[in-house]
């Protein structure tokens, strides 16, 4: 059955609102089986502790409200729950901190948490800024959630097409390919599960941080890509 | 452990490295049980991506690494790019090879709570620093590296002094580099304010100082107070020990009274929106003063209530003295009770009772605070700044802020039945004065009459209060648009009401207390009697068991009885055999 592939089955939501010159981003979780009127009273307080203009409320709670039924849509289904390790990989910005990183992750490992990585991560990298520890959680949620869509729609396709064998292989071949790294190749006798040394650098993690000159710059070319 | 070559003419040098003696199941070669349960995953065969194999060669890799460099703690950030598979099942193992103690045993050891890095950090500084410089005090080295101990609003510096930290701690003992060039040293001036001068002796109190009460601004350090100097017409009495060591660690410096004052009253103005907050504070930013109101023990209870519309700290703070009641301390019964009627003919009396009553309940504060709340405390320093500053308006918030203060310290420490009492004679007579503060009263009254009629709806005096505290507001509100003649009236009025609300504060606290009585008396009694009921019960028990025994050794009597006539008869038969002619009976 569906769900987010981990301890928590909590949804990532972002947002990206602009009215009347103002540009409102923001990316966080939300707990599904939390009663949508939770959804109004947190846009009032957003747009209140944001000191944003009124209309926000309306755009906010509708994009949240939006993306929650999406995710339910997907809930009554089933997902193809066969073993998968997934490469996630990490490219974000907060504030004045630069992520890049890549690493592997178990999909059906559904007592994986995301903050908890998250958490070890800032601690061990030495990050002050609070933001950070959430971003990184979420980039990871996003990923996951995607992920997971995506099997739902393979999980659907083998069902169409359980024509014979051949079907189903071509079903489980593609499904297999793709993001998951091949596990027979992977775990094999005679390979090492430690990676060879010059490879390391791809899988470290690296984070730099950036002066206010770069940031702007940074920003700049965000928004220049986005429009 | 490393084994060079045997060689026959030296001793083989092994590497030791210490574990813990409750690993010591440990061997390189196999996998114990405790691995087998505790990381089940790698033996249940659910999947290739997890042998025994696989988990041996996590393990191991995971060991050499940390054993590479024994003093310096591993991360799992640092094994994991090395290690293919999932990183949730990684963290597993390394989590468990780190409870074991199998790596980061000798390592230095990080503060566990990870929201107290910017603490932690300065703890493992000072712990390394500690070792070489031997033990000088906290504060010279606190206020030595502002770097490492700035708040996060200042991100590029606050990176550097994380730089510096990591640096300092990853094994470069003693080196204690210089600040970076591009630091930029946005909180010094206040550092520096914060460091005290002594009044008497002119040098820097570091660790700790003592504060005249009195006058706020008056310090001396330590030393000379020991030693006596306590300047002229001051007395040991006077001074109250601040303790400067533990301040400096948290972020944005200690708070000064008047800061914590102006604090207090943007927030009771303004609530929730922390700009405003922050602007009225000049010196401290918006994370500062949150954290500060979060530290102040009521601090959380304002910004709840601030939240619900205008109402002040009172029911809150009524609430907290609830939770805070020790026992009622009756010695100052009588003398609580004569001040507090002595209050009241003042007010009465004079009639611009503006410039004595702040006096008066000044007075009333010193007492108090010997119940030893540090609340109390804290507004009577308050006050001490207030005489300085001269404030009109912050005067009068914090005079009706005193009296909710006084009005749950009284109910603490009075019986209930007597600040009942007291409360509804004063009001009769405040009322009896004159007619214009009865309409202000009047609706007091019903809710006083509401709050000691109804003794189980607790909420009521609750909302009498708030009600009452913002009928409060509403009058401040009105009165200060006032031109200033007008003032002295409005004034005594709003000083009565302020102490008329105190009283019914009072009253309904100790209603709530007389019902907590007679609920524990209930229980006490419920007590007594089940005690007395187990020693009937266990009397009977030993009754019972007497009978038993009682009738046992009757039976054996009986049986003794049966032998003893048998011989008998025994012996008469035989006489009777051998012709005994007579015998005697």
């Amino acid at each position: 059955k569906f769900r987010m592939p981990t301890a928590d089955n909590l949804v990532p939501i972002r947002l990206d609102i602009e009215t009347e010159g103002q540009r409102y981003k923001d990316a966080f979780t939300w707990n599904p089986s939390d009663p949508d009127s939770e959804v109004v009273v947190f846009a009032k307080r957003t747009v209140r502790d944001l000191k944003l203009p009124p209309q926000f409320i309306t755009q906010i709670a509708q994009s949240i409200q939006t993306q929650l039924t999406e995710f339910r849509s997907y809930e009554g289904q089933d997902m193809y729950t066969a073993e998968k390790i997934v490469p996630i990989k990490l490219d974000l910005r907060v504030n004045h901190t630069l992520i890049k990183d890549h690493f592997l992750w178990d999909l059906n490992n559904y007592e994986s948490d995301p903050e908890e990585f998250a958490r070890t991560f800032c601690n061990d990298m030495g990050i002050e800024d609070p933001e950070v520890g959430p971003a990184v959680a979420f980039a990871i949620r996003e990923q996951l959630y995607e992920i997971a869509i995506q099997s739902v729609a393979s999980a659907r396709e083998i069902k169409i097409s359980k024509k014979g064998r051949r079907g189903a292989e071509h079903a489980i071949s593609s499904k297999g390919g793709g993001n998951a790294l091949d596990l027979m190749k992977l775990f094999r006798y005679n390979s090492s599960v430690v990676r060879k040394r010059k490879e390391w650098y791809v899988y470290e993690p690296i984070v730099d941080i950036l002066s206010n000159e770069e940031v702007d710059a940074l920003e700049a070319r965000e928004d220049r890509n986005t429009r | 452990m490393e084994m060079p070559q045997y060689d026959p003419n030296t001793k083989p040098e092994f590497e030791l490295y210490t574990i813990p003696s409750h690993s010591s199941w440990f061997r390189w070669d196999d996998i114990h049980e405790t691995e087998r349960t505790a990381l089940k995953e790698f033996f249940d065969g659910s999947s290739i991506s997890r042998t025994p194999k696989i988990y041996k060669e996590y393990r191991d890799f995971m060991i050499n690494k940390y054993r590479e460099e024994p003093s310096r703690r591993l991360t799992f950030t640092q094994v994991r790019k090395s290690l293919v598979g999932d990183v949730s099942l990684l963290h597993k193992v390394f989590r468990f090879l780190d409870e074991w103690g199998l790596i980061n045993f000798g390592a230095v050891s990080r503060g566990d709570d990870s929201d107290n890095r910017d603490s932690s950090l300065g703890d493992t500084e000072l712990k390394n620093q500690v070792k070489i410089e031997e033990g000088a005090p906290n504060g010279v080295r606190v206020v030595a590296l502002p770097n490492s101990l700035k708040p996060i609003s200042v991100p590029n510096s606050g990176a550097d002094g994380s730089g510096n930290g990591k640096v300092a701690v990853a094994g470069e003992t003693g080196v204690k580099l210089p600040p970076l060039a591009s630091y930029s040293d946005v909180f010094g001036d206040l550092v520096k304010l914060k460091g005290f001068k002594c009044g008497s002796c002119g040098e820097q109190c570091n660790s700790g100082c003592y504060e005249y009460s009195k006058q706020g601004s008056f310090v001396i350090c330590e030393k000379c107070f020991k030693n006596g100097n306590y300047g002229e017409d001051k007395s040991k009495d006077d001074f109250r020990f601040s303790d400067l060591g533990g301040n400096s660690l948290t972020h944005g410096a200690t708070w000064t009274e008047a800061e914590t004052l102006l604090l207090l009253e943007s927030v009771m103005r303004h609530g929730d929106n922390w700009e405003l907050v922050a602007q009225n504070v000049p010196t401290k930013s918006k994370l500062d003063c949150i954290s500060k109101l979060i530290e102040l023990p009521f601090g959380e209870f304002m910004m709840g209530s601030a939240h619900e519309m205008n109402s002040c700290p009172t029911g809150s703070l009524n609430s907290l003295k609830e939770g805070q009641s020790a026992s009622s301390e009756n010695q100052n019964d009588v003398k609580m009770e004569d001040q507090v009627h002595d209050q009241m003919n003042e007010s009465k009396q004079n009639g611009d009772a503006a410039t004595e009553e702040p006096p008066a309940k000044r007075k009333r504060i010193a007492p108090l605070s010997d119940g030893g709340s540090t609340l109390i405390k804290q507004v009577g320093g308050l006050d001490s700044v207030l005489d300085n500053l001269e404030h009109y308006q912050t005067f009068l918030l914090m005079d009706c802020s005193d009296a909710s203060f006084e009005v749950a310290h009284i109910s603490t420490m009075v019986g209930p039945h007597v600040t009942a009492a007291a409360a509804e004679a004063a009001v009769a007579a405040l009322c009896n004065e004159s007619s214009c503060p009865r309409e202000i009263f009047d609706g007091d009254e019903d809710y006083l009459a509401n709050g000691l009629s109804s003794p189980t709806m607790v909420s009521d005096p609750e909302r009498a209060l708030q009600v009452d505290a913002s009928k409060m507001e509403e009058n401040q509100s009105e009165t200060q648009d006032a031109s200033s003649e007008k003032n002295d009236v409005p004034l005594n009025l709003r000083i009565r009401t302020a102490t008329a609300t105190a009283l019914g504060a009072a009253a309904a606290n100790a209603k709530l207390l007389a019902d907590q009585e007679d609920r524990e008396i209930e229980h006490l009694v419920a007590i007594i009697i089940e005690t007395q009921m187990k020693k009937l019960h266990s009397k009977i028990n030993y009754f019972d068991d007497l009978e038993l025994i009682m009738e046992k050794e009757y039976n054996e009597m009986m049986q003794l009885k049966e032998c003893l006539v048998e011989e008998r008869i025994d012996v008469l038969e035989r006489a009777l055999k051998t012709g005994v002619s007579k015998w005697r009976s």
